[in-house]
């Protein structure tokens, strides 16, 4: 059988290894997705500012992140390159559990890697929200992350992101066409850990909505994780989310309230 | 590109679907939920170490809906669960020909989030009849070369066509996978809707082979239960068991398979060593005792 192989083939011409700021060792992939430079990343594989990519064959660019969004984790990197082979795009909401897939990346640093295997099932993760997931039984590594997810035709159908109890999770090849069409989804700016209580915020960026607010670290949001991505997106402008400041050792806590101006989406690309 | 490899992948999910029309998903244990099989209209069959409760057994339909389930028995020694649901949707298709080595294989499971999962692998190794560690039988070994994740065990292992081949487990091998064969699912599920329970024959002793003399070997009693069958019988420690249901005897599968072929309640024609006198003693066979 001649598809896989052929696959491949293309598929490598529109994988990038995306290197952080410092020089990582490994660093994460990327996919072609505009002959004018545009690549699509994970946005835990493009966390600082600055990112370098380096193509299929060997040309290295500095990258300028132009989009991130943390709670899809995607992200957009722009170099100044052309005459690039995008990734052809497949429609994600087509795939059907045992599909062969193929994923190619740069795991563990080695680059171009090929691995293949079926659709495991499609669906919302526990514990990550409403957000539909791909997952596939395909073998994975660190520095997968970014890379394509391509069905049988060598459409590209997600962006391999994680690992989870062995099988490759991958963001829907559609949930990056929204994203670059929209720009990212409504965010606190916030780094959040699940307590007992609530959510408490571990870090806040300063140019966030939920610093504008007034909020800081330390601070325990009385919602839980789903509830407040569900706020997130109905698509309000402001939130109004309570929130306790200090938890007292014995007594009663002050619940406390604040209204959370969103920002609203732009264009990623 | 339309070419073998999109056909073939349609094919596979194709065949996914057919066969996820009667899988569920089994939540019978805390933290990950498990799959199982429709096999006949309202009768559910999953892997037992996944039921980790005998009450509040919920299942995730094919439709998606959640129903409560009862535990009409199990099975530890192949590894089998019976449960009762209601549904009027399709039963399995089984596949008519045997497993061979090498045919692709997949793995349909089912959980409450995403609905039907996949994985794909091939069939490794198939033998005749085996007899697990938990001491049941298996009329065939069939060993997966796929991998089984959380949630896949009691879901049902198909053909490339869809056609069911028997239901997975990871807990009868510590190398693979296994697909309990079908023949075994229908013998255990007969046993369980009519009884609740498989019984197996029990004889009340311990046992450990010794060669004869005569370079025959035999087995002799090393431990009696009070007032067991063998016990209640006659026998007595030190006697050396050489034929039991009219076949000779050298180990303690030998007397498994005999046990097989004589019900609880029949009785079992076993010839002894006593004193190097042979003597012939009839037991009448006592049903095993089961855990929990």
């Amino acid at each position: 059988m001649r598809g896989f192989g052929e696959i491949a083939e293309r598929l490598r011409r529109s994988t990038v290894q995306v290197f952080g700021s410092r020089r990582q060792r490994g660093g994460g992939s990327g996919v072609i997705w505009g002959s004018d430079g545009l690549v699509v990343t994970n946005a835990h594989v493009a966390r600082s500012d600055q990112a370098e990519v380096e193509l299929w064959d060997g040309r290295r660019f500095p990258a300028r992140i132009s989009a991130r969004d943390p709670r899809r984790d995607l992200a957009v990197l722009r170099i100044a390159a052309s005459g690039l082979e995008p990734a052809p795009p497949g429609d994600s909401d087509r795939l059907r559990p045992g599909e062969l897939v193929i994923a190619i990346g740069n795991p563990l640093g080695f680059a171009g890697a090929l691995s293949n295997g079926v659709i495991h099932s499609i669906g919302k993760l526990p514990g990550m929200g409403n957000q539909s997931w791909i997952r596939a039984a395909v073998q994975l590594a660190p520095g997968n992350s970014g890379g394509p997810l391509a069905n049988a035709q060598g459409q590209l159908v997600g962006i391999n992101t994680a690992i989870v109890n062995g099988l490759g999770v991958a963001v829907p090849g559609n949930a990056a066409v929204e994203f670059l069409r929209w720009g990212p989804r409504p965010s606190l700016g916030v780094v959040l850990r699940p307590v007992s209580q609530g959510l408490l915020l571990l870090e806040v960026d300063p140019n966030g909505a939920a610093a504008s607010a007034s909020l800081r670290a330390g601070d325990i949001l009385l919602s839980s994780f789903d509830d407040l991505n569900d706020a997130l997106d109905s698509g309000r402008e402001v939130l109004r989310l309570q929130f306790v400041r200090g938890w007292p050792e014995s007594g009663r806590a002050r619940i406390r309230e604040v209204f959370v101006r969103l920002k609203a989406r732009a264009e990623a690309a | 590109m339309t070419n073998e490899l999109t056909a073939l992948s349609n094919e596979l999910a194709g065949a996914v679907e057919q066969a996820g029309r009667t899988v569920v998903a089994v939540h019978a244990r805390p933290r990950f939920s498990s799959s199982g099989v429709f096999w006949r209209p309202g009768v559910i069959v999953t892997a037992e170490h996944t039921v980790r409760r005998e009450e509040e057994i919920t299942v995730t339909l094919p439709d998606g809906k959640n129903a409560s389930a009862t535990l009409a028995g199990t099975d530890s020694g192949t590894d089998l669960a019976v449960l009762k649901a209601e549904w009027t949707g399709p039963v399995n298709a089984r596949s008519a020909a045997d497993p061979v080595p090498g045919n692709l294989a997949l793995c349909i499971g089912r959980s409450e989030d995403s609905g039907v999962n996949a994985t794909m692998g091939i069939i490794s190794a198939v033998s005749g009849a085996w007899r697990t560690w938990r001491g049941g039988r298996l009329d065939h070994y069939i060993r997966l070369d796929l991998t089984l994740y959380p949630g896949s065990s009691g879901g049902a292992v198909i053909n490339t066509s869809g056609e069911i081949l028997g239901v997975a487990t990871s807990a009868l091998s510590r190398i693979a996978g296994v697909a309990i064969p079908g023949a075994t699912i229908d013998r255990v599920v007969d046993e369980i809707l009519a009884r609740g329970h498989v019984t197996r024959g029990y004889l009340g002793v311990g046992l450990q082979p010794v060669e004869l003399p005569d370079h025959h070997k035999g087995l002799i009693v090393l431990t009696l239960e009070r007032d067991g069958p063998a016990a209640k019988s006659g026998v007595l420690i030190g006697d050396i068991l050489v034929v039991l249901g009219g076949n000779a005897v050298s180990d303690t599968e030998d007397i498994q398979l005999a046990l097989e072929k004589h019900p609880v309640g029949q009785t079992v024609e076993a010839e002894v060593l006593r004193g190097g006198v042979s003597r012939k003693i009839a037991v009448a066979v006592g049903e095993r005792p089961r855990r929990n």
